[in-house]
């Protein structure tokens, strides 16, 4: 059997049963702090208390109006960092500062409670009354969606223009499908689809002013939600070295139905990944699933400096894959066809810390070895295109290309054009762009009612 | 534990080695599951109430229901089952087995009849084949049939009539069982006394409905579409039982020993019903939940808190609470106190402020920056619902007040109000000259 047949499933989420007892442990907090903590204003405090009340349509409703993802986030917010790390039922006070309980599990019991509505067919939004404004979006990622949702619940003609063959971005093309499947997403989509939203997908904005052009072809306004699809390179000159992948490169093609392409390249082979963060996890996992011979996670800080969740971490480790902390690539090694062969390493030490707060690299002199590799992923972070400046050229983006935005409307330095998602923030998370979204559709409406006087 | 505290009591004029019983039902239901309760350390047994094979007995089906709330399961049982479907030769030889492999154990037969001879019939049988004692089902919350079930319990001249009948028919001791579905128990019990009960035992089941289907509006349990008011027991019948049980143990004209029955699953609750009156205690809904089992931690625990307290023998705990039982009016309302934080170990739920808000004085402000509350002393009604709904043990407690200290009055929303009052003082009428 092919480890594809094998490959890992999505974890089945909670049921009602143990999502009620998880609500009854729930404290039901005044002001509640976990709704607090949510970056998309999901209200978990509203939600869970719902649940508890045995109103399950009403904590289905609040969750959907709230995010439109909230299924999505559900399975991929990293809780332990969001909702959950300020809920009272960890039980921590100035005498016990550390806590002695769990918190409770918002985000399985959001998951369950989306779940749950697609169960039983239950629908909270019901078609607008359709109003004439039209609105682009650029980018069917979770922030144009949500923003085109927002917009569509009011009756706005919300257009995503997409430039992939279907919708969703990273959580179609990215998140390996064992943390999150198509089939959860078709379904979360059919519900931003039920709204009224239009997609045309195949469909790249990235002429020459191609964004701004979109005011003059009948919208009203623009959303721009492109995120961050073109990968940072160690050497960037090395592009045509075969067993060299960006990790946007690989975990698309894990999506595409390139999956057995993939595992001919991985299966029984030692694949080297270079990177700390949450992408570096997806792909050393995933290449483990796919039954490569040596996994090797090449990082050039130390664990604690690794930007990935705690619980990735822990389940890599699980996978069997070899950390290489305090180790820094430095230049491939091929053969006369250009196919990977290895990599050449430095080793490092950390020094003083560095504007993220963490403490930098050093790289010890003398220090070269040689890991000798079939497949070498490189994970250390996405970035704008570089001719996405010309899409939008009056658009005013920093020295990363990052568009520059109004944290509190989305606006750019354009009127009428406005954007959110990680192409203001840099890497982010899907629940950020979900409330970039959110904000800027509000800030539309009110534009476009303005606009109207 | 603490091997050296016996824990047996003479409930009239028998030995048991312990106070804990099983009460008739289906965890006394034959001797095969009454031997294992034996073996794990249940004194006695009153057993599935006998019936005289004059009507052949069918259990509805399904015939119990419960109550869940949040993540506990069985607060509350309610039943609509009948006395035993057995026939009573095959009762009366599993007492004669009992009897033969535990004669140390107490076997306590539970009758109803429907005549005075039915009563005396099965009075006899029982005791012909063993049982140490009797007692009196005058209590069956759903048994429909008038002179029968708990409507024997309401008709007062009747247990007097039935329990005179059984009385002459044999020797054994006779324990009533009387229904809680009534006000006052004390004179029914009395009627038993009259009519030559040793002792009575309470309660029954209590008349409930534990709930209703909403696709069909058949309450539960559901027959094929039928349902029947019937009876309720479990934890959530205890503070019922208690009421019963001290009441009875605060009248002196009864002045028979007491059997505690009503939502026992631990050694506190049976302390509870203890010191409140009962001489032994009796069990179904606990076992139905946790088996037998749950009488080890009973016996341990009992016994490690008589050790604990220099108490020699359950006698001495039996009505110890209950002189300090009055009327409300007897209170001494000059004293008067508050709660008191300690905010060193609050989580910040902010529960405690919702509930004082909504709830009680508004004695409570929300400190939203700290996640802290802020007790206001002087409105404090001393209701204590915030320390119910603490989750920290001992965070919130009581403490007494000086005597000089004035609990600040519920403020009048609008004073100016005043002028448009429509009122005169309530004076009570002089007597007529
Ligand atoms: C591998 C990986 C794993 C992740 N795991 C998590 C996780 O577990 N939890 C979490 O919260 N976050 C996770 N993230 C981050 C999260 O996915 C992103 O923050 C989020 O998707 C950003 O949303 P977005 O809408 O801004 O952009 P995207 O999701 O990137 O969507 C942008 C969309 O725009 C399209 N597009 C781009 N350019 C054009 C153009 N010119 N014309 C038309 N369409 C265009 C793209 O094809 C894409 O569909 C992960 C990211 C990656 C890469
Ligand atoms: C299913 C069921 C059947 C019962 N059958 C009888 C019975 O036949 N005779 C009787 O005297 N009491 C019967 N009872 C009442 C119990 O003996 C006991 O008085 C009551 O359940 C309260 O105690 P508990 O809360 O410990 O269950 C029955 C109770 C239940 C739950
Ligand atoms: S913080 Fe935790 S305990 Fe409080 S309401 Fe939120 S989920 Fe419940
Ligand atoms: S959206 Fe994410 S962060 Fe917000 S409550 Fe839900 S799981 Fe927590
Ligand atoms: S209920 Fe208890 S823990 Fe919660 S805020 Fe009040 S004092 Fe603190």
């Amino acid at each position: 059997m092919s480890n594809i047949d094998n490959f890992k499933q999505m974890k089945k989420g909670i049921d009602l049963a143990q999502a009620m007892a998880e609500a009854d442990r729930c404290l039901l907090c005044h002001d509640a702090p976990c709704s607090q903590n949510c970056p998309a204003d999901t209200e978990p405090g509203v939600f869970i208390r719902k649940l508890r009340f045995k109103n399950i349509t009403g904590a289905i409703r609040t969750i959907k109006q709230n995010n439109i993802l909230g299924g999505a986030c559900g399975v991929l917010c990293p809780t332990a960092r969001l909702c959950e790390k300020a809920c009272s039922a960890r039980f921590k006070s100035s005498a016990r500062p550390e806590g002695a309980d769990r918190p409770i599990q918002i985000g399985k019991i959001q998951r369950f409670l989306i779940e749950h509505s697609w169960e039983r067919d239950f629908k909270v939004f019901e078609k607008a009354e359709p109003r004439s404004e039209k609105v682009a979006i650029v980018g069917s990622g979770p922030a144009g969606l949500s923003c085109a949702a927002e917009l569509a619940k009011d009756g706005y003609q919300a257009t995503i223009f997409e430039a992939h063959p279907e919708p969703g971005g990273v959580l179609r093309y990215g998140v390996v499908s064992f943390r999150f499947d198509l089939n959860f997403l078709e379904k979360e989509l059919a519900d931003v689809k039920a709204l009224g939203v239009q997609f045309k997908c195949n469909t790249p904005i990235n002429g020459p002013e191609g964004a701004e052009k979109l005011l003059e072809e009948g919208y009203n306004a623009v959303f721009l939600a492109p995120g961050l699809w073109d990968a940072f390179s160690l050497k960037s000159e090395n592009k045509n070295i075969d067993g060299l992948f960006s990790s946007v490169e690989y975990l698309e093609a894990l999506r595409n139905g390139r999956l057995l392409e993939m595992e001919n390249k991985v299966c029984g082979k030692t694949v080297a990944v270079i990177g700390g963060g949450s992408v570096a996890m997806d792909c050393i996992e995933s290449a483990a699933e796919l039954g490569a011979q040596d996994v090797y996670l090449i990082y050039r800080r130390s664990y604690l400096q690794m930007p990935a969740e705690t619980e990735e971490l822990n389940s890599a480790m699980q996978a069997g894959v070899h950390f290489m902390l305090l180790n820094q690539p430095v230049d491939y090694i091929t053969d006369d066809a250009d196919r990977i062969k290895g990599l050449q390493i430095m080793r490092t030490r950390l020094g003083e810390a560095d504007d993220s707060g963490r403490r930098k690299p050093e790289i010890i002199p003398d220090s070269q070895w040689t890991l000798d590799a079939d497949v070498v992923i490189e994970a250390i972070g996405n970035k704008a295109p570089d001719d996405s400046t010309q899409w939008w050229p009056h658009v005013k983006v920093d020295a990363k290309k990052l568009i520059k935005a109004d944290p509190l409307t989305g606006l750019t330095s354009v009127q009428g054009i406005f954007a959110g998602g990680d192409i203001i923030r840099g890497p982010a998370l899907v629940v950020n762009a979900v409330q970039d979204g959110k904000i800027a559709a509000k800030a539309i409406k009110a534009y476009l009612g303005k606009q109207e006087e | 534990m603490s091997d050296k505290i016996d824990l047996s009591i003479d409930f009239c004029g028998k030995k048991f080695k312990n106070p804990f019983l099983l009460s008739s039902s289906p965890v006394s239901n034959s001797a095969e599951m009454v031997a294992q309760s034996f073996e794990a350390g249940w004194a006695g047994v009153v057993f599935k109430t006998l019936n005289s094979d004059r009507i052949p007995i069918i259990h509805p089906s399904p015939r119990m229901h419960c109550i869940n709330y949040g993540n506990k399961r069985e607060i509350a049982v309610q039943n609509v089952e009948m006395i035993s479907d057995r026939p009573l030769k095959h009762n009366l030889m599993d007492f004669l087995y009992l009897k033969k492999k535990y004669p140390d154990n107490i076997l306590i037969a539970s009758i109803m009849g429907f005549s005075v001879e039915e009563w005396s019939y099965l009075a006899k049988a029982a005791e012909d084949n063993g049982a140490d004692m009797l007692e009196l089902n005058f209590s069956c919350p759903h048994i429909s049939v008038e002179g029968a079930g708990y409507k024997v319990g309401q008709a007062f001249h009747l247990i007097e009539q039935f329990t005179a009948a059984v009385k002459k028919s044999v020797t054994i001791p006779v324990i009533a069982k009387m229904t809680p579905n009534i006000t006052d128990m004390n004179e029914p019990a009395l009627f038993a006394k009259n009519g030559g009960a040793d002792a009575i035992s309470a309660i029954n089941t209590v008349r409930g409905i534990s709930g209703v289907g909403l696709d069909d509006w058949v309450p539960k349990p559901n027959v094929f579409g039928k349902s029947a008011i019937s009876g309720t027991s479990g934890p959530a019948v205890k503070p019922i039982g208690l009421n019963f049980i001290a009441t009875m143990a605060q009248c002196q004209e009864l002045g028979l020993p007491l059997s505690g029955i009503g939502g026992i699953e631990t050694w506190i609750d049976a302390l509870e019903f203890i010191v409140l009156g009962s001489s032994t205690i009796q069990v179904t809904t606990g076992i139905m939940h946790y088996g037998y089992g749950i009488v080890e931690d009973m016996i341990e625990g009992l016994s490690d808190c008589m050790a604990e307290r220099g108490i020699k023998r359950v006698s001495d705990l039996v009505g110890k609470a209950v002189p300090n039982l009055y009327e409300t009016n007897q209170f001494d309302f000059a004293r008067q106190g508050i709660t008191q934080y300690d905010t060193d170990l609050c989580i910040g739920c902010g529960q405690c402020y919702t509930v004082c808000n909504d709830a009680a004085g508004q004695a409570l402000e929300w400190d939203s920056a700290n996640r802290l509350p802020r007790l206001n002393e002087d409105k404090c009604l001393s209701c204590m619902l915030c320390q119910f709904i603490c989750p920290v043990p001992g965070l919130i407690t009581y403490k007494e007040m000086p005597a000089e200290w004035q609990r600040q009055e519920t403020a009048v929303m609008d004073k100016n109000l005043e002028k448009d009052l429509n009122y005169q003082p309530f004076i009570m009428d002089a007597p007529a000259a």
